[in-house]
């Protein structure tokens, strides 16, 4: 039984621990591992067009990551009052909203925005005031962030109110029974009681925005973000430079999901 | 809706209580967790709803505070009438079961909570020196920079009292707040409660199940069953003058004949019980010939004797209990009963041993006839 538990984590994690290994190769190949050296990584760094897509992946993450969680925790406290089949309807939405593949997302975004672009491109040219160039909606960072932000929202709403849901009532009752209008109970008890929650809401989000090749593969347009820049480069020829990226992603995404894990068990812990 | 303001404009004249249930009836779907409630509380006293879960005591409390709005009927704070004031505006404080205190917030924040609610805003400083004042009211000088976590059961117990009684309320409502504290600590908080009290001369309203708390602390308790108000009145009315055999076995023991009435003469009643015995009684109420009725006897108001005259039993079990003794007596019809007898006694006619076969009398004036439910 043991032996196949580790055989499953090998299988896992020895393409990443490859992956990492060979971001050090001294040599310009990428299955020859000829001495060790950081120079790929300095490349990497150094290469325009990987640091367009990073400024790019990092713009729609932060963006989408932040919208995800003011939405989210708003719909998750709004939805703490609704009882009965509405509530069993929006939870019914909200978990399909996660469970669905990223692809389906990708295409349906693609679809709609695009219809809706088409729709309304010639409306706005025509109200627009002569002399002025209109605007012309298309796909790119905007619908991105969109995109992101849409799914990510049933993240942080899965997560919030799961710390919502652990909370005290008569903490709330008290609050009331002190004084406090609805708005000052919520700003001086519910958010700082469920704000690790929405932090780590805020950090899952960013590293899925941030990783996200499927979606962000159908609605980006012209836009390209590091893990589309890392899948057109592979069809070049794999070299280490990939393998620093890829890395370097690894890194910053595993002390992310770390962070959100340890605020999510902080938050959590009763106070005893 | 002229009725209405009517109503209030009287109860400004002529009520003087504090809080005042009317008519208040409450509802969850097809649930009536309280039924016509009539209760006027007054200022100053300390008044408890006594009853077990489900009665609808808390939901009563909970009205009170406003967390809970009444299907019917009408709550007055200060003569006023409050049904739609939400408990934010109400001049009421709780003290909630499991104390509710802010995670989040120090001792001093949580204290002060309420003093930072109110508009124009209190100084800080006079927030902090009242946060100081009530702590030391509680016995707790010196905390304020505590963490929640860091203090025991009985120290949070405190520390929301103090969080209630800083704001100066109209009416102090506890919810069942011994519930959560183990035995020796529950009496020492029930002694400092009620020195609290006197010491403030705010109103407290009190809700327990726990019988020996109501009684050893109220003023007045109002025993409550099925979302009804069974009886108010002082814990000795209650005890000496119970109107039901729900109150007398709720306040105190008491053992309960079950007979049909045979005769009276003034508020002397004769009752034949199952046995065949007439044994006569107390009723508070009218009677009428061969009327079921439940003849009370308390434990101590029953004598234990070697002579005749009385209802023969033998003694089932003794438990000395040092000033009094315990006694399960079995009567061969009637069943079981509990007699308690003093200590002098015992020490006149010796302690009855188990197996013995004893007599069993008592007063006619202490015998209470009860009404049948």
């Amino acid at each position: 039984m043991r032996i196949y538990a580790i055989s499953v984590y090998l299988f896992l994690y020895i393409p990443i621990g490859v992956i990492a290994l060979f971001s050090f190769n001294a040599g310009r190949h990428a299955s020859q591992l000829q001495g060790l050296s950081t120079k790929w990584y300095g490349k990497a760094l150094s290469n325009p067009f990987v640091m367009d897509a990073l400024e790019t992946s990092l713009i729609v993450a932060f963006t989408s990551a932040l919208l995800a969680s003011v939405f989210g925790t708003m719909a998750a406290v709004a939805l703490q009052g609704i009882k009965g089949p509405v509530r069993v309807f929006f939870d019914l939405l909200i978990y399909v909203a996660v469970m669905i593949p990223g692809i389906v997302i990708g295409i349906a975004t693609l679809i709609g925005l695009v219809t809706l672009f088409d729709q309304l491109n010639p409306l706005l040219a025509a109200v627009w005031p002569e002399g002025w160039t209109p605007p012309k909606l298309r796909m790119g960072v905007g619908s991105l962030i969109a995109a992101h932000t849409m799914f990510l929202m049933a993240l942080v709403i899965i997560i919030v109110r799961a710390r919502l849901s652990g909370m005290d009532r008569a903490l709330i009752e008290a609050s009331a029974d002190l004084y406090a209008s609805p708005v000052g109970t919520f700003f001086q008890v519910t958010l700082p009681m469920i704000f690790p929650a929405i932090l780590a809401g805020f950090l899952l989000s960013f590293t899925f925005s941030f990783d996200d090749f499927i979606i962000a593969f159908f609605v980006a347009g012209s836009e390209t973000t590091l893990p589309i820049y890392v899948f057109s480069s592979i069809r070049r020829g794999v070299t280490p430079e990939i393998n620093a990226i890829g890395t370097m992603v690894l890194a910053v995404s595993l002390v992310l999901l770390v962070t959100a894990q340890l605020l999510l068990q902080r938050g959590g812990k009763k106070p005893k | 809706m002229e009725s209405v303001q009517y109503a209030t404009k009287t109860d400004l004249v002529s009520g003087n209580a504090i809080a005042e249930l009317r008519g208040v009836t409450k509802r969850y779907g097809s649930v009536l967790a309280a039924s016509d409630l009539d209760l006027a509380i007054e200022p100053g006293e300390f008044l408890s709803f006594l009853g077990p879960s489900g009665c609808g005591k808390t939901t009563a409390l909970r009205m009170l505070a406003g967390f809970e709005t009444p299907t019917e009927g009408q709550v007055l704070l200060d003569g006023e009438v409050v049904n739609d004031v939400d408990a934010h505006h109400r001049p009421v404080n709780m003290v909630f079961q499991q104390y509710a205190l802010f995670p989040h917030m120090t001792v001093a924040q949580n204290i002060g909570y309420g003093l930072r609610q109110i508009r124009p805003r209190i100084p800080k400083e006079q927030i902090n020196e009242r946060v100081g004042k009530a702590l030391a009211t509680v016995r707790l000088a010196g905390f304020e920079d505590r963490r929640i976590w860091e203090m025991s059961g009985g120290q949070q117990q405190r520390v929301a009292l103090a969080r209630a009684i800083v704001n100066e309320p109209k009416l102090l409502l506890l919810d069942e707040p011994m519930a959560a504290l183990d035995r020796k600590l529950r009496k020492e908080m029930q002694i400092e409660l009620q020195d609290l009290q006197r010491e403030l001369g705010i109103t407290f309203v009190l809700v327990t199940h726990d019988q020996e708390e109501a009684l050893s602390m109220s003023d007045r308790i109002c025993i409550m069953r099925d979302g009804r108000i069974v009886q108010i009145g002082s814990p000795q009315e209650l005890y000496d003058t119970p109107k039901s055999r729900y109150v007398a076995d709720f306040v105190g023991t008491s053992n309960f004949f079950d007979g049909k009435v045979v005769g009276y003469q003034g508020d002397l009643v004769s009752v034949r019980l199952s046995d065949g015995t007439v044994v006569e009684a107390r009723s508070l109420h009218q009677v009428a010939d061969g009327q079921d009725a439940c003849v009370s006897v308390r434990p101590e108001q029953m004598r234990l004797s070697r002579e005749e005259g009385g209802l023969p039993v033998h003694v089932h079990n003794r438990i000395f209990l040092g000033e009094h003794t315990e006694y399960l007596v079995t009567h061969a019809i009637l069943g079981e009963f509990l007699v308690l007898s003093p200590r002098q006694t015992e020490m006149n006619d010796g302690p009855f041993n188990a197996g013995e076969s004893l007599t069993v009398s008592w007063d006619a004036g202490t015998a209470l006839v009860l009404e049948q439910e």
